[in-house]
């Protein structure tokens, strides 16, 4: 389908970015925030106006903006700036429906950092965001394959975001997203009891159709909705048979396991439909956020771009990795599959 | 309150409410302009500015334009301020 | 490549709650900008409204919802989803079929539960049937279910463009194989989020908008839901489909985080290149609906870009003069109204605008009229400078 040429990615774990660090950051009160060491990239007349979500989809972006140019802007994000969201919300009944500032109304639309990335580099070109929950990058990632089979040439950034923010927490949380007792990240994999811990990151992606120097290769993706697990069942097969050459196994499943009870039956079909291939999570590093397989992604292109695959990630696998099967259920009702092989 | 007090306040106010980022008030100069050139303000920040008079100063501005003209610079800012403040 | 027809449409807004009422409406030049009577908010004496004269419980009766946390503008969605369903006579194995989508644009979402929000985000309470409710995504997954539809879902934000988004991404599903079917479009509901966002911004007017007036003094925020179902010409042989998606594009403005460049480069870059999709030339344009907010800048912006691309200036109508401003769901509710011009070969005409925009000798259209219509451009600018337009041709 395509290439991805340059990656990056905030995430709670510094040592992602430093893959010699092995000490893993801990959540604090079921929440893993994402390390922020540097916004040098961003003009500080923008940086002032910036909620997290915003300041991390831009400092991203502008990590491998540097590196490559683009012919489009293509991200997605369940939430944005649901931070700034809510702090007008606040400012609207605190100063009961009086004169208030727009900043934050300005910064919380969901669209507001692909906006500020096309000002920031002058990009005329398409501009979408889309903010479909759980499956919110999965269309970036169908809409990006679909600009490139119509634009072959072009080149493009694409990318999932999310925050946590107090209130988001606090939503999600009377949802009954989250544990009820305090868990630290490092058990989180262990859990049997319902609900995940928070995250946040952002992770960008610029791709195209050229092979050659790419790091790794989106070959399919599926997204779908279900509570059934025979569904489930039945799509991967669907998935497998369709996406993988003939003669190719997968050789790794990068899960989007969160330690949620409900939803391990989603998890354990997956890796016992699959009982040959090691699996690896992340979630225990970054928490659960809708737009994590951005980060899965990004996870799956270092192990196919490294000699040594992070540390943190303890994967054990015999023989080079040429297929990297990732799966992901938010809520146990949006779920997809993307395969990412080695170039 | 003296003029050049009241100045040193508005100009706190203007970096706490706009969160300029490694601006002090000695960086802002009384006739400099706040807009375009000078601090490099825009049109969302006069907005800003016109909710702090407001807030402030309980100073009600209902026409944007009306605000670029006050918000001009801290001389005119501030001149405006002492003759409409309400608190 | 195979043409992409337009063979549903269902629509609710201020003007109408159906496709006949709106197209008698836009002929009538009757206004669905007034005073509110049902939405609750501190500026409901000093500043007029689009409001959809319907409580949400009446919309929960006509549409058989019990479950006290669909929103109005889920409720609003449904309304004109169902009609276009309807319309195009999809089956009920269509609709669940795996190759069936659903696109939506929407800015608002659950946030219209303002008040709701507010207090489950300060944790003022231990349990909230809300919760699910709030995001942007809400409305396509309540439909998605409500339908049962099996293919790809996904909702769109690009401020006050979503819908024409939503209604492009659904067109490229369909040419790329990975849909037979789409149901398109957008919804949003008045909010005390964004009445306050769009006041605090000093564009809201206090009188009715005067889109591409000299005088113009802001928009008016109005709420609205369309959608249309998106097929392939040779799919559906047995249709009269009732127009051509021939052209779409999306572009930036790359200027501002809410203000379009005076110049209106995005708007120029949306409109050029959905005409280069469409391989028409400018002068084949009939009738533009044009995005016409009645703001200072959009209009300034948009006639600066329409005097750059065209020679001659086609017939224009800003159709907000009658429906406000509905964010997410204007384009979707402006393609209806684009395509009802191409079905009956007519042009709508645009209220409350009397003296052009100095220097653009721009005057849009003001009186009904019968005429022949080959190609309607309707066009749709957003916040963070997210620019589209969609052109729509006779079958």
């Amino acid at each position: 389908m395509f290439y991805i040429h340059q990656t990056s990615c905030i995430t709670a774990q510094q040592s992602f970015v430093e893959p010699t660090l092995r000490s893993i950051t801990e959540s604090v009160e079921n929440k893993l925030y994402a390390t922020e060491n540097n916004y040098d990239s961003i003009p500080p007349n923008v940086l002032r106006r910036l909620g997290k979500a915003v300041k991390m989809g831009i400092a991203t972006g502008n990590e491998v903006l540097a590196k490559q140019e683009v012919d489009g802007i293509i991200l997605g994000t369940a939430n944005g700036g649901l931070e700034d969201c809510i702090k007008f919300l606040n400012q609207i009944i605190q100063y009961q429906e009086g004169r208030l500032t727009p900043t934050n109304f300005v910064q919380s639309t969901t669209n507001a950092i692909a906006g500020q990335l096309g000002i920031m580099y002058k990009n005329k070109g398409y501009n979408i965001t889309h903010v479909h929950r759980g499956l919110a990058f999965e269309n970036a990632l169908i809409d990006v394959e679909m600009l490139l089979s119509d634009h072959p040439t072009n080149t493009y950034l694409v990318g999932g975001v999310d925050e946590i923010s107090e209130y988001n927490y606090t939503i999600e949380d009377l949802a009954g997203s989250y544990k009820k007792e305090i868990l630290s990240n490092t058990e989180l994999l262990n859990s049997t009891t319902d609900g995940s811990i928070a995250g946040e990151g952002a992770a960008m992606f610029v791709v195209n159709t050229v092979k050659s120097n790419a790091t790794a290769e989106v070959k399919a993706i599926k997204t779908f909705v279900t509570k059934k697990t025979e569904t489930l069942e039945k799509e991967l097969s669907q998935f497998i048979n369709t996406a993988l050459p003939k003669g190719e196994k997968v050789d790794l499943i990068v899960s989007g396991k969160n330690g949620d009870a409900r939803l391990n039956n989603y998890y354990a079909l997956v890796e016992n439909q699959l009982k040959e291939t090691p699996t690896t999570y992340y979630k225990h590093l970054t928490g659960e956020f809708p737009t994590s397989s951005a980060v899965a992604l990004w996870l799956a292109s270092m192990v196919l771009s490294r000699t040594e695959p992070l540390a943190l990630l303890k994967i054990e696998v015999a023989n080079p990795i040429k297929n990297i099967l990732l799966y992901n259920t938010y809520k146990g009702n949006q779920h997809s599959f993307i395969l990412v092989s080695a170039v | 309150m003296e003029t050049a007090e009241l100045k040193h306040q508005v100009k706190e106010q203007i970096i706490k409410f706009l969160n300029l980022i490694s601006v002090t008030p000695a960086d802002i100069k009384d006739d400099e302009p706040l807009f375009g050139e000078g601090l490099g303000l825009d049109s969302i920040d006069s907005l800003e500015l016109i909710v702090l008079m407001d807030r402030e100063y309980g100073i009600k501005i209902t026409d944007p334009k009306d605000g670029r003209k006050v918000l001009t610079d801290i001389n005119t800012m501030v001149a405006y301020i002492e003759q409409h403040r309400t608190k | 490549m195979d043409r992409i027809v337009v063979t549903g449409i269902g629509i609710i807004s201020a003007i109408g709650e159906s496709v006949e009422s709106n197209r008698l409406a836009l002929k009538n030049s009757t206004t669905g900008i007034g005073t509110l009577e049902l939405f609750e908010t501190n500026y409901a004496s000093t500043l007029p409204f689009a409001e959809i004269k319907r409580t949400n419980n009446s919309l929960k009766q006509q549409l058989n919802v019990d479950a006290l946390n669909i929103t109005r503008t889920s409720l609003l969605a449904q309304h004109a989803c169902n009609q276009a369903i309807l319309d195009s006579n999809l089956t009920k194995a269509e609709l669940e079929s795996a190759d069936t989508a659903l696109i939506n644009g929407t800015t608002v979402g659950g946030m219209c539960l303002t008040d709701e929000l507010y207090q489950d985000a300060n944790r003022n309470s231990t349990t909230s049937p809300y919760v699910e409710s709030y995001d942007l995504a809400s409305v396509a997954i309540y439909l998605q279910e409500l339908y049962n539809i099996q293919g790809i879902c996904n909702t769109i934000n690009t401020a006050c463009s979503s819908s024409a988004n939503a209604i492009m991404y659904g067109a490229r599903l369909i040419h790329q194989g990975k849909a037979k079917r789409v149901i398109v479009g957008g919804v949003d509901s008045l909010a005390k989020f964004t009445i306050n966002g769009f006041n605090a911004l000093h564009i809201l007017s206090s009188e009715k908008c005067k889109p591409f007036d000299q005088n113009r003094s802001g928009l008016n925020l109005g709420e609205a839901a369309a959608f249309l179902v998106l097929e392939k010409e040779s799919d559906c042989k047995n249709k009269k489909p009732y127009a051509i998606l021939s052209g779409y594009a999306n572009a930036n403005d790359a200027y501002h985080a809410s203000a379009l460049s005076e110049t209106g480069d995005g708007p120029y870059e949306a409109m050029s290149t959905a005409l280069a999709v469409a391989r028409l030339n400018p002068n084949d344009i009939s009738y533009i609906n044009a995005h016409g907010t009645g703001t200072e800048n959009n209009d300034l912006a948009e006639s600066a870009a329409m005097i750059r691309l065209f020679n001659n200036v086609p017939p224009f109508v800003s159709t907000k003069s009658l429906t406000g401003h509905t964010l997410g769901a204007s384009a979707a509710i402006e393609a209806v109204f684009s395509i009802l011009a191409l079905q009956h070969q007519e042009l709508y005409p645009s209220a409350n605008s009397v003296q052009p925009i100095e220097g653009t000798g721009l005057k849009p259209l003001a009186t009904f009229q019968k005429a022949p219509v080959k190609h309607v451009m309707s066009n749709s600018f957003g916040f963070a400078g997210n620019c589209s337009s969609l052109i729509f041709s006779i079958v």
